[in-house]
């Protein structure tokens, strides 16, 4: 029996102008902000980060997400998912390479404590061991509005 | 019953290759021996989709390494399932019928130890360099479950005391070293 | 979505109703996580008219569910003989800090006002009927 060649798709290397932050123009009880948010998507935790986004006032006016250019102002880093002991010296450059100021939300259990696989041998427990975290949305995934709730404790004015 | 199955009893007798319908895929069992004879038996019969390469402790018993197979439509598939010994567990590779095995190969390697021969490249692919074991092994513990306190263990009628009979929560062995007295 | 718009059962954050709660220690020993924790101690009462022996009763101390680790799987909301335990849609109580995430006694009972009615099994709340002419269908086709 012959053998079809598989054909590898080539990945998409370098920095574009529609692939930074996103925007997030949000009100929550009277009060209105706006966020450029970095999420780095683990798991199932940033699907509910995404229909966060797709929720906020600027995709519902635009239509689409507005996304800043690579490398952009940078507001708050969401780490939603489960981060593993070999991921995380990746996640810690990721953060140091982030301008003051710069504020962190753990989205979801895992990020918080490990969550579920908090006795696993490869999870690490609570990405608080590795950058510091200014807030942290329980849930197993948090809603959208969770996220929402959480960020807006974070301190306003933060540049 | 399934075809590609069938196909491969029928390629492997007289070698004693039997097939049983448990759960999920009918299951054939391979002699260790003619492992990638199975395969290709397989792939001759049409299974050209390869799903997935695992293995599980059976203890004493050694592995059970086990193929997911399927049909290119996927409506036919097979688990080919072979066993190895515990000490020195080796394998032949299945990279020469199914390419994709290769990864699914390191990945065993890397959580039982156990070795496959003619595979390329067999170098660690998801732990941390130095990781020291073989994770999913069933003598591996998890450290964090036997180490932390579990709550569960507090007898409301013992009045702050512990329990009189000492429950372990579940996946701690009653032999764990470092489990508290 | 408003919390009291959000679907029947919504898991969002679990109430305690401390009175019904008699320290089986089931929650605790069923929760896969390890995240709820309770204290508790005995008390003896003694004999009064309606009993004519002294008997134990545990006293709750501490009850705490550890939101953080909490994977809301509902075990310990089913496995409670006395319906102690309740989920209630409201989502939104983040923190800054990881022991924010821990509710005690009072925080777990003060959800209970945000716990709604139970809902009816079939949201339409109708016996599922089929209708004269499916039945004589069904009939004449033998099936």
């Amino acid at each position: 029996m012959s053998r079809t060649p598989v054909r590898l798709p080539t990945p998409e290397v370098g920095p574009r102008a529609d692939r930074g932050p996103i925007r997030l123009d949000l009100t929550w009880a009277d009060r209105s902000f706006t966020l450029w948010m970095v999420d780095v998507g683990l798991a199932c935790c940033s699907v509910e980060v995404m229909a966060a986004a797709l929720a906020s006032d600027a995709s519902r006016s635009a239509g689409a997400l507005v996304r800043g250019a690579d490398g952009g102002r940078t507001d708050v880093l969401v780490v939603s998912g489960t981060c593993t002991d070999v991921l995380a010296p990746a996640l810690r450059r990721l953060w140091e390479r982030l301008p003051e100021p710069r504020r962190v939300v753990s989205f979801g259990a895992c990020s918080a404590t490990g969550g579920p696989y908090w006795d696993s041998y490869s999870v690490t427990k609570g990405i608080d061991s590795v950058i510091p975290v200014d807030v942290y949305v329980p849930g197993c995934p948090p809603r959208p509005e969770a996220l929402l709730q959480g960020l807006s404790l974070l301190e306003p004015g933060s540049a | 019953m399934s075809a590609l199955a069938d196909a491969v009893v029928a390629a492997l007798e007289p070698a004693g290759a039997s097939a049983s319908d448990g759960f999920g895929p009918v299951t054939v069992d391979v002699p260790t021996h003619r492992w990638v004879e199975g395969l290709e038996a397989a792939y001759a019969a049409g299974a050209v989709f390869f799903d997935l390469l695992t293995a599980y402790d059976l203890g004493d018993h050694g592995f059970a390494v086990m193929a997911h197979l399927a049909a290119g439509d996927l409506r036919d598939h097979v688990l080919l399932r072979t066993t190895v010994p515990r000490d020195d567990a080796a394998l032949a590779t299945a990279t020469g019928v199914y390419r994709g095995a290769a990864w699914h190969e390191r990945e065993t390697h890397e959580m039982f130890g156990i070795g496959f021969t003619g595979h390329e490249r067999l170098e660690p692919l998801l732990l941390p360099a130095g990781f020291g074991v073989a994770p999913l092994r069933k003598d591996v513990v998890l450290a964090a479950r036997a180490a932390r306190p579990w709550p569960g263990e507090k007898d409301p009628s013992d009045s702050g005391g512990r329990a009189r009979r000492r429950t372990l929560p579940p996946g701690v062995p009653a032999d764990w070293p470092e489990a508290r007295p | 979505m408003t919390a009291g718009a959000r679907p029947p059962r919504t898991r969002g954050v679990i109430a305690l109703v401390e009175e019904s709660c008699t320290v089986c220690m089931l929650c605790v020993r069923e929760c896969p996580d390890w995240c709820i924790e309770i204290d508790s101690h005995t008390e003896t009462l003694p004999p009064d008219d309606d009993h004519r022996r002294p008997r134990t009763q545990a006293v709750l101390d501490r009850f705490a569910i550890d939101f953080g680790l909490c994977m809301y799987c509902g075990i310990c909301v089913e496995v409670c003989p006395f319906d102690a335990l309740h989920w209630s849609p409201v989502a939104e109580y983040a923190a800054t800090s990881p022991d924010g995430l821990v509710h005690e006694r009072d925080r777990l009972a003060s959800w209970e006002a945000t716990v709604p009615a139970p809902a009816p099994l079939d949201p339409r709340g109708v016996v599922d009927d089929p209708g004269p002419r499916r039945a004589a269908g069904r009939l004449a086709s033998g099936s």
